[in-house]
């Protein structure tokens, strides 16, 4: 990274006093989106933590429209605004879902899948913080192998789901990975998604201080590790053409990373090295694999 | 205790104290131990870490006929007391009701708000037991001891159901829980009554009653800010490099300026400090570079190199006299660094100062010290000229004692500074050549003979004299070999000289040390050295070197040029005996006030000279003015590279002064180092870290999940205490940690 | 016979500004909501309702109905996606069946409170083992979603209610659904009269825009987190309006009588005086076969059931005033709940709380089993009057 980041939000698209944790993803992600998107912009947010966020009766966190939809629904929902709005002439509009990993790695799967092989006109972004915090920390199919979470009490024994590799199954024009400690990438992904046309994704690695445990003050530390490991690999696919955003300067060990975040502290207190190098070893493959799909 | 029937109790806190857990084993401890009906249940809300929350706790020694909440508790309790001002904690509280608030303050802050008020200091207790984090304390367990004091119930039994409940610190938390039933503290306040107080429940809608739910006014109604526990402040820190400049120049402040090409600024910015920035930029050792932050990421910034730059750009510069405002006319003896730094600083405050220069020329130590291929006199001339064009008189030729200056003078500066070899108590010591006058010598052209081509130099000591001696004798043709006693680690010397001797040619002998000396016939000598090795550290941190017994040899030199320190020449004092220190001294002759500075007082370097002769002249003023002198001090608060984060800066290389190349060292007296271009001063300059000093990189306000960092209309940063919510991500994430936290005050304003 | 509400069509070649075409009821459905103007329509493909959404889809095709249409993956995104377009201020319909509805029954909920004015059709099917004919036991399993809910004897009553219906929901914001029989309806041919498209415009206008309505230059937020004690408003807000539902409904049906020549109320009658003794209260298509078998027997009256929901207490309790307290009424329920009572029974023992008279309740033509006028017959030779008569009768045995 650079030292001259400079002021990223030209216009601050949100109010402040959003009801989210201290150190919390969505709510700094909410503001970047904002920012590019405008106030011409409907969000559609099937339940996760943002459905609180962005604000309860009878207050509206987000300078633009939100219709909160129902957990399963969100890109069902979106669907229907868009194709209402483009009647109403107004094509200068957007429509962007902002869901959890819950609303779309699982019960969002179905109408995520069903608007992205239709081509739906519009941004699903997804906050993907890997559990369900909205409800107190369950797993999802997000949720990485290792992490500790109240239905996961030992320890997830299941690698997250590939959610991108359905995503690009769907053919569409446009998707992305971004992190909100690579603030630039992300900006500028935002505003690529924004200038196409059809269904665009791109999902968020989120930080989340009480769902991962640790101190809020490290949610951008975090997240720059996790890019910087490879464990969430920058990288977007503009009409299946795929470019990494990022390479690490140099090597770190995804243990780096674990060790900070209290889900995934049992890992390093009861020697379960053998997980972590399991862990490891699925981030290393993966990064190869992403690399193939850039030489292709 | 003896509960008749239902006692209610409400309580207010923060998503993530724990309230909810501590009324849950309340419950448990009322139940299980001593057989009560209980009834703990929250209000389910929203709560998000940090926000305000409540719960409710019922206690009955029969069966409990009630499920709603409480609004009329018997103890209303405060997990957090900077939720006072949030919520109306008192609502609903009965005339002798109760209320327990966890707060360092004495319950009779509290006065007029309730009857029966108590506190616990339960914050300070669950930190000191680490319990939590100090942005987020888990008062819980101190809140449930406090409460069982309260309720008069007794904490033994609460102690074992807390080890067994807590999800974690069982022994910590019921420690925290017994620490906090001591330390309750309660106020009655007799005179108490209650009036009504507000509802705190949300009124009516403002939108007015729609059938349709969607609403439409901004978030902002909810300030998050009192969800903060500490607050991100901006700070100015002191950066390594100002810090450890002698002459306290800004010395991030003059990199800044170059890197935005503003050499003149930068000029007045190291001349307010230092007249000297040429001289600097070539001779002094750096102690800002040395410190840099950067050194532990990939290389010091070359901030000799700016400062020379700076210099030279600016060599045109010329100053008008400053205006005379006082009549007291200063005398300042000897016009070396600090003699000159103080008398220009005098000047420019507004009085007459005179300067008396032994010598020819004036320059001291600069003059005559240092050798032409690393200072070539052209620069001093021209550094001083800019002095006398300001109004200082300097008198050549004119060697002063301070008795003659009495009666003309208010006060006398001493700058004599250090010419006088010491002695190494050797036999026929008085053969060797002292190295201090040697280089004199050479420098006004006197005595170039001495050194013939081909003559075996030894040279002793390991300053930077030493090594000025031995490049000096190497380009007379000599072959100097260094001998000193202590490791290269010690030497005193700047590193970069010690390799640049070693590069022409020198050659160094370390351990080693002069114990015999003899002369032949011939008029060459034989030395007798000893090795040395290195003891225990002394007191100032240096380890002593000691002979090794039966290691002595014996070397042939033709000359033996001394260079192991300097004492000053006390002529000035006439021959009385006066105990030297910076500022002003004891002089038998109350005549006249005398101070010192510079070589004599402190230091040794022309950096240190120039700070002391900042810090005398302001002595002199405030001597003069009357007025109370405080010696400046340093800060105790620099930037230190552990708090720098580099996540955010590049490596990129450094851009070293070139050298000359020379092809014949003999009789080659022109500068060695050289100086760098524009472009790479800026880019140098903008290697700077920017420690402690805001450099507008955006990271706080782009970083913030809240919003609530601003830029105003001056461009400045500012932070909305009305919605930070204190998680710290601008201070983690600050590159050069101009930012820190600070504890909120959470005391209540009383009415 | 002397009825109260005539809507049964005079036999007629054909009626001002209508064109006579001999259609099914789910062609009638598509052809309601042509001539409604919605303007986005989303259905997922169920049988029996399968036809209504091909109809639609080859209108559109054609260029004969203007609307967008969206092949959506589920019933639950048909009706999310409803949502999101009624949300804009767009008409909207859909229609679904059976296991279409129960699959979307959280979404019917999020709608309704949402204060949407959303009409879909609803070919009343069951729900396991695999079924597909008529029952209404998925319409009636959604009573509690806060949907105004209308039955239909006819492919002419589906029309006309499915643009009474616009008018209705969109004046009270509520959601309509409108139920017609799996196949006895759905898929039977029949005259309907269509009205000319200017006169249905005259009648029912493009939906007038609102202040809730998504409105991208003034941004607001629908649906979010509403505390206990303004959730409790909001409902109440909801209550009120739901209880002027008959009342508008009634409205309704006289202002499409001045329009189109036939008349809707919330129920009707047919034989209830004073002497009669058995009153058969149905819903949907049996009513048709009721109204057949009555003809002979002169004591037997008809209630039928228009709005189920909300149940039409006032208007029944009016028309059961003629009738003096030793008639009995009979609910014919084509639906099981699970409960000893079917869902008309319920209702009309809640409409006549604290009234005496006896009440019977007949199930009858679960799952699509027909009721021919024999088992009509069969209900109205029940000696009501024994002791040994239970109160629920299963008819068939």
């Amino acid at each position: 990274m650079k030292t001259e980041n400079n002021f990223l939000i030209e216009e601050e698209n949100v109010y402040c006093g959003a009801l989210s944790c201290r150190g919390c993803g969505w709510s700094l992600l909410a503001r970047h989106i904002s920012s590019v998107m405008g106030t011409k912009t409907v969000y559609v947010v099937p339940a996760c933590c943002f459905s609180i966020i962005a604000g309860p009766y009878p207050m509206n966190m987000l300078k633009g429209t939100v219709v909160h939809s129902l957990f399963a629904a969100g890109a069902a929902t979106a669907t229907g605004i868009r194709h209402a709005l483009e009647r109403q002439g107004k094509n200068e509009s957007r429509v962007v879902v902002l869901a959890g990993d819950g609303g779309t790695f699982d019960i969002g799967l179905q109408s995520l899948s069903g608007a992205a092989a239709r081509g739906e006109n519009f941004i699903f972004i997804c906050n993907n913080n890997g559990a369900y915090m909205n409800t107190g920390v369950q797993s999802s199919t997000a949720t990485p192998m290792g992490a500790v979470t109240t239905t996961n009490p030992d320890g997830k024994n299941t690698n997250a789901k590939d959610l991108m590799a359905i995503i690009a199954a769907h053919n569409i024009p446009y998707f992305a990975t971004a992190s909100l400690a690579f603030l630039d990438d992300l900006k500028n992904k935002i505003e690529k998604a924004k200038t196409i046309t059809g269904f665009r994704f791109i999902m968020i690695d989120s930080p989340c201080p009480p769902g991962h445990k640790y101190a809020p003050e490290l949610s951008i530390e975090i997240s720059r590790l996790a890019v910087e490991t490879t464990f969430f690999p920058l990288y977007e696919a503009e009409n299946g053409k795929y470019k990494i955003n990022y390479f690490p300067k140099k090597k770190i060990v995804v243990d780096e990373l674990l060790k900070q975040q209290g889900r995934f502290s049992h890992l390093f207190s009861n020697g379960s090295s053998k997980l972590i190098n399991s862990l490891q070893k699925h981030v290393d493959v993966e990064w190869k694999k992403l690399l193939t799909k850039v030489q292709n | 205790m003896n509960i008749k029937k239902v006692f209610e109790v409400r309580g207010h806190a923060r998503g993530g104290q724990g309230m909810v857990t501590a009324f849950e084993i309340l419950a448990k401890v009322f139940s299980y131990s001593k057989n009560y009906e209980v009834q703990a249940f929250p209000f389910f809300g929203v709560e998000r870490t940090g926000a305000p929350i409540q719960a409710f706790l019922r206690i009955s020694p029969d069966a409990i006929l009630n499920r709603s909440n409480i609004y009329n508790p018997n103890l209303a309790v405060v997990f957090d007391e900077g939720l006072i001002e949030q919520t109306n904690v008192f609502d609903g509280l009965p005339e002798n009701g109760i209320i327990l608030i966890n707060t360092d303050n004495h319950p009779s802050f509290y006065k007029g708000k309730a009857k029966n008020i108590f506190t616990v200091p339960a914050t300070k207790i669950s930190l000191e037991k680490k319990l939590g984090s100090k942005s987020l304390p888990i008062v819980n367990a101190a809140m449930i001891g406090a409460i069982l004091k309260i309720l008069d119930a007794g904490i033994d039994d609460a102690k074992i159901i807390i080890s067994k409940e807590v999800p974690s610190k069982p022994e910590a938390n019921s420690q925290a829980a017994e620490i906090a039933f001591q330390s309750v503290v309660g106020f009655t306040d007799s005179s108490f009554h209650k009036t009504i107080s507000a509802n705190i429940k949300l009124t009516a809608s403002p939108n007015g009653l729609l059938s349709v739910p969607y609403w439409d006014k901004p978030m902002s109604l909810n300030k998050t800010g009192n969800w903060r526990v500490f607050e991100p402040v901006y700070i100015n820190r002191q950066p390594p490099c100002t810090e450890n400049c002698p002459a306290g120049t800004d010395v991030r402040m003059f990199v800044k300026l170059a890197s935005e090409k503003k050499f003149e600024e930068a000029y007045s910015v190291i001349y307010s400090h230092n007249p000297f920035p040429s001289v600097c930029g070539r001779v002094c050792p750096h102690f800002c570079q040395q410190n840099c932050n950067r050194n532990i990421f990939d290389e010091q910034l070359n901030i000799g190199a700016i400062e020379r730059f700076v210099g030279d750009n600016n060599s045109s510069y010329h100053f008008n006299p400053s205006p005379i405002l006082y009549k007291e006319k200063i005398a300042v003896v000897g016009s070396g660094p600090s003699g000159l730094t103080a008398a220009l600083r005098l000047r420019q405050m507004g009085y007459p100062v005179t300067v008396f220069e032994a010598l020819p020329k004036a320059g001291g130590m600069m003059r005559t010290g240092i050798p032409e291929f690393r200072l070539p006199e052209k620069i001093l001339d021209r550094e001083i000229q800019k002095i006398t064009e300001q109004g200082v008189k300097i008198i050549l030729n004119k060697k002063v004692s301070v008795s003659e200056l009495e009666n003309i003078f208010f006060a006398v500066v001493v700058a004599v500074g250090s010419h006088i070899g010491t002695d190494m108590n050797l036999q026929n010591e008085n053969e060797i050549i002292e190295g201090i006058n040697f280089l004199r010598e050479i420098k006004f052209n006197e005595n170039r003979k001495s050194i013939c081509k081909g003559d075996k130099v030894a040279v002793i000591g390991g300053g930077n004299t030493a090594i000025d001696v031995a490049r000096t004798v190497l380009r007379l043709g000599g072959k100097p070999v260094i001998y000193y006693r202590r490791t290269r680690q010690q030497m005193p010397a700047i590193a970069n000289e010690v390799e640049e001797a070693l590069k022409e040619g020198v050659k160094i002998e370390f351990l080693t040390s002069p114990v015999k000396l003899e002369k032949n016939k011939k008029g060459d000598f034989k030395i007798t050295m000893v090795k040395m090795k290195l003891g225990e550290a002394d007191d100032s941190g240096r380890r002593k070197p000691f002979p090794i017994k039966n290691s002595e040899i014996k070397i042939s030199v033709n000359k033996i040029i001394k260079a192991t320190g300097q004492v000053f020449d006390d002529f000035v004092f006439a021959d009385t005996t006066v105990k030297t220190k910076q500022g002003r001294i004891d002089f038998a002759n109350e005549n006249i006030p005398v101070f010192c500075c510079g070589d004599m007082a402190w230091g040794g370097t022309v950096v240190e000279a120039i700070g002391s002769g900042n810090e005398v002249a302001s002595e002199v003023n405030s001597f003069l003015r009357k007025a109370d002198y405080a010696k400046s001090r340093r800060s105790n608060d620099v930037v230190s590279a552990d708090q720098i984060n580099f996540a955010y800066y590049l490596p990129t290389p450094g851009n070293p002064n070139p050298f000359k190349k020379v092809k014949k060292i003999f009789n080659d007296f022109t500068e060695v180092v050289q100086g760098l271009p524009s472009n790479k001063i800026v880019q140098e300059a903008s290697r700077c870290l920017h420690c402690g000093d805001c450099f507008n990189c955006g990271n706080c306000f782009n970083f913030c999940p809240d919003a609530a960092i601003s830029i105003d209309e001056e461009n400045r940063l500012r932070i909305d205490y009305d919605y930070c919510k204190g998680c710290g991500i601008c201070i983690r994430e600050c590159p050069c940690s101009a930012l820190r936290v600070e504890e909120e005050n959470k005391l209540v304003e009383t009415e | 016979m002397k009825t109260e509400v005539a809507i049964l069509i005079p036999k007629r070649k054909e009626i001002k500004r209508h064109t006579k075409k001999v259609l099914k009821g789910n062609s009638a459905a598509a052809e309601a909501a042509k001539i409604c103007r919605a303007t986005f329509v989303t259905a997922y493909p169920i049988t029996p309702q399968t036809t209504i959404v091909e109809e639609i889809a080859s209108m559109i095709a054609r260029k004969e109905f203007d609307a967008t249409s969206v092949n959506m993956e589920s019933e639950h995104s048909v009706f999310a996606a409803l949502k999101g377009a009624a949300l804009t201020g767009k008409r909207v319909f859909t229609a679904t069946s059976g296991q279409g509805l129960l699959y979307a029954h959280e979404v019917l909920h999020a709608i309704a409170h949402l204060r949407l004015p959303i009409v879909a059709c609803n070919v009343g099917r069951p729900s396991y083992p695999w079924n597909i004919w008529c029952d209404q036991s998925d319409s009636i399993a959604q009573r509690d979603t806060g949907w105004i809910q209308f039955y239909c004897e006819n492919s002419q009553e589906v029309l006309d209610t499915i643009i009474q219906s616009y008018k209705i929901s969109e004046h009270l914001l509520l959601p309509t659904l409108v139920v017609l029989d799996a196949f006895y309806v759905s898929h039977t041919n029949e005259n309907v009269f269509i009205p000319e498209q200017k006169l249905v415009d005259e009648y029912l206008p493009s939906r007038k825009k609102s202040d809730s309505d998504i409105d991208i230059d003034n941004p607001k937020s629908f649906g979010g987190l509403v505390a206990p004690d303004m959730y409790d408003k909001f409902n109440r807000l909801f209550w009120e309006d739901m209880n002027k539902v008959e009342d508008e409904t009634i409205k309704a049906g006289e202002e499409f009588e001045k329009y189109f020549g036939r008349k809707y109320a919330a129920v009707e009658a047919a034989n209830i005086h004073s002497g009669t003794k058995i009153i058969l209260i149905t819903l949907s298509s049996i009513t048709t076969t009721a109204r057949g078998v009555i003809q002979s027997h002169p004591e037997v009256g008809l209630l039928k059931i228009r709005l189920l929901k909300p149940f039409p207490k006032k208007s029944i309790l009016k028309i059961l005033k003629k009738v003096n307290g030793a008639c009995i009424l009979v609910t014919v329920d084509r639906n099981f709940l699970g409960d000893n009572e079917g869902a008309l029974m319920q209702e009309m023992k809640r409409a006549l709380y604290g009234r005496t008279g006896k009440i019977f309740g007949v199930y009858a033509g679960l799952g699509g089993r027909d009721v021919p006028p024999s088992t009509i017959e069969k209900i109205i030779s029940i000696d009501f009057n024994s002791a040994e008569t239970k109160e629920i009768i299963w008819i068939d045995k």
